[in-house]
């Protein structure tokens, strides 16, 4: 079989070239604005990502891990009689106001973890060495990007809630949504927390468990136990999940994300189509020999469908370099963008019904393809 | 390959046809009758706008009638509908243009190939037919050449070798030298001729080109949608047919 639709292509590639553009900028900006949204909002869930626990427990009905309430330290002796929990950490959360020279108050949340080396609290994100230094009193860790946003340089002082606190390290991997991440040692943490309700009482306790596969059979046998006050537990994954979906509808960005991927999608296929249809329209008279001579309606459009496809294919590559290069240089500049699996398969599925509906609107001028009109 | 029956090919009888522009209705076939015979070259020559070129997509079956009836190969055409037409079309028929209708980016050899696939024909069958069709249409030598590397005379031979390749019973060629100077206007028309004669091919030629009169085996004159004159140049290899002229 002749292969019509494809050398086509490629004879005529600047007729094409219009299409395979279009194509490949709404991919790529499905592709980024997906990474963006994920990388924004998975910020919402450093907390967890960023941490090596299987199990979050936490007060019941909390939607976001930014939205805890403290929990009775008492839930730590439950866990900690389960076989399959091989460690169990305490994580405070505290609102704090951040004053240093110059920046006026930055609101700021104050993690309270467990310096310790084997520490499940941001192990992704700090090193032994940065945990150590938490040991010192007053002691907290920022990300590097938000340096600028807080006034200070490594080893510089401010203050949280009236308390001094000193800068002694940064990292990377803490940037929260939402406002700027401290992470200090539950005793600082302790110390800074203005709330005299929560008395020390950890927000959320972790738990690692000798089988992370477990994680859901687990979570599940902890539930119910009466006792020991109001608690809930997640596992990790869940819980990050829970967060990020949280930030992204109740925060109205989810319905602009589908807004402007719907918007994309729109502008990209009408541009596409029409480009596709100049390509048609191009080679009208050979389409309309070729009906004179039988071959029917239906195999022509068949020819353009095909076409259609390999445009959103090539599209879909250029997308896939462009956007790999755009990402690795995003996250050298610290923006925060993400991506996975499914969203990127989601992201190569839309890019091709981009260019599959282009190519059921561009048949439409097919019907020009009247032999008749090549007698005169 | 190819012969038709005594009673084949193209019949149209007291065909009409009429277009319609804004609220002028302009009758261009004006109840003609006439009979093509196989194996022969018919010419239809005529003044610009006479209805040469409607009577041909009329019983080629690229366009349907206002009134009448049209036969070809024995099938009543004016009754299909559009998809039968296109069955019918890519079993019996070639086509040959003005326009050369080459697509760009296949070599001869493939633009040849292409309808033939459409037909169901195997691969062998379909590299067989197309290099042979090339072959008589002297072609060969050209067969991996694209359109822009080709002269007109030898894109009008590759699109006639297009049509010859499906052993079509009915070859319709509109206008087939004006685009080719003399020389190659030339060989196109005495291709045509030999393709009726050597394979009992219908050839159903238009042109205003008066080059071409003397090559032809019948004339037809056609002015206002009636055939005024029909004319042989040559005997005629089937007398059996009477032939009414314009009615």
């Amino acid at each position: 079989m002749v292969a019509l639709a494809r050398k086509t292509l490629i004879y005529e590639w600047r007729r094409f070239l219009p299409a395979v553009l279009a194509v490949g900028f709404a991919g790529l900006l499905q592709l980024l604005q997906a990474a963006l949204v994920l990388g924004i909002f998975g910020g919402a869930a450093v907390y967890i990502t960023g941490s090596n626990a299987d199990l979050w427990i936490g007060y019941p009905g909390t939607q976001s891990v930014d939205q805890g309430r403290s929990i009775s330290p008492d839930v730590a002796t439950l866990l900690q009689m389960n076989p399959h929990v091989t460690r169990v950490e305490p994580f405070l959360w505290v609102d704090g106001d951040w004053r240093a020279g110059g920046t006026g108050g930055v609101s700021v949340f104050v993690s309270g973890i467990d310096p310790d080396v084997h520490g499940l609290m941001f192990s992704h994100a700090l090193s032994p060495q940065l945990r150590e230094r938490l040991r010192t009193p007053d002691a907290v860790i920022v990300d590097r990007a938000d340096l600028d946003k807080l006034g200070v340089q490594i080893g510089g002082t401010a203050s949280i809630n009236g308390h001094r606190v000193r800068v002694v390290g940064v990292a990377n991997g803490l940037r929260a949504l939402g406002g700027v991440n401290v992470v200090a040692s539950l005793d600082t943490a302790r110390h800074l927390d203005a709330d005299p309700g929560d008395q020390g009482r950890p927000t959320y306790l972790l738990a690692k468990l000798r089988d992370p596969g477990m994680s859901a059979q687990v979570a599940a046998s902890l539930r119910g136990h009466s006792g020991f006050g109001p608690y809930q537990v997640w596992t990790a994954h869940a819980f990050a999940r829970r967060s990020m979906l949280y930030w992204l509808f109740d925060t109205g960005a989810g319905a602009g994300v589908l807004f402007l991927a719907c918007i994309v999608f729109i502008v990209g296929a009408v541009i596409t189509s029409q480009a596709l249809v100049a390509a048609v329209v191009g080679s009208i008279r050979e389409y309309a020999t070729l009906n004179a001579l039988g071959v029917g309606v239906h195999a022509l459009r068949r020819v353009v469908l095909e076409q259609a496809l390999w445009v959103g294919v090539l599209g879909l590559a250029g997308a896939t370099v462009l956007g790999s290069v755009l990402i690795v240089l995003a996250r050298n500049q610290d923006v925060p963008v993400v991506l996975n699996l499914a969203v990127t398969l989601a992201c190569v599925l839309l890019i091709l019904a981009l260019a599959l509906v282009s190519g059921l609107a561009s048949m439409r001028s097919l019907r020009r393809a009247d032999p008749a009109t090549l007698l005169r | 390959m190819n012969m038709n029956d005594a009673t084949g090919s193209l019949v149209a009888e007291r065909v009409s046809k009429s277009f319609v522009s804004g609220k002028l209705r302009t009758v261009v076939l004006n109840g003609l009758s006439l009979r093509v015979e196989p194996g022969e070259l018919t010419l239809i020559s005529g003044p610009s706008g006479c209805g040469k070129s409607t009577l041909l997509s009329v019983l080629s079956g690229l366009q349907d009638i206002d009134d009448g009836v049209v036969h070809a190969l024995g099938q009543r055409l004016d009754t299909l509908d559009k998809h039968a037409l296109e069955r019918f079309r890519l079993r019996h028929t070639g086509f040959v243009f003005q326009g050369f209708n080459l697509f760009p980016a296949l070599t001869a050899f493939e633009q040849v190939a292409l309808p033939l696939d459409y037909m169901g024909l195997s691969r062998q069958e379909v590299r067989t037919r197309a290099e042979a069709a090339l072959s008589e249409v002297g072609m060969s030598p050209c067969m991996h050449l694209r359109p822009i590397e080709l002269s007109g005379g030898e894109k009008q031979r590759v699109a006639i070798a297009r049509a010859l390749a499906k052993q079509p019973d009915l070859l319709f060629a509109d206008e087939p030298t004006s685009a080719l100077d003399a020389a190659n206007g030339q060989m196109v028309i005495e291709m045509l001729h030999r393709i009726a004669r050597r394979h009992g091919t219908t050839v159903l030629c238009v042109s205003h080109d008066p080059r071409l009169i003397g090559h032809a085996d019948r004339l037809l004159a056609m002015e206002d949608g009636r055939i005024l004159e029909d004319r042989r140049s040559a005997p005629d290899p089937h007398p059996s047919f009477p032939t009414r002229v314009g009615e």
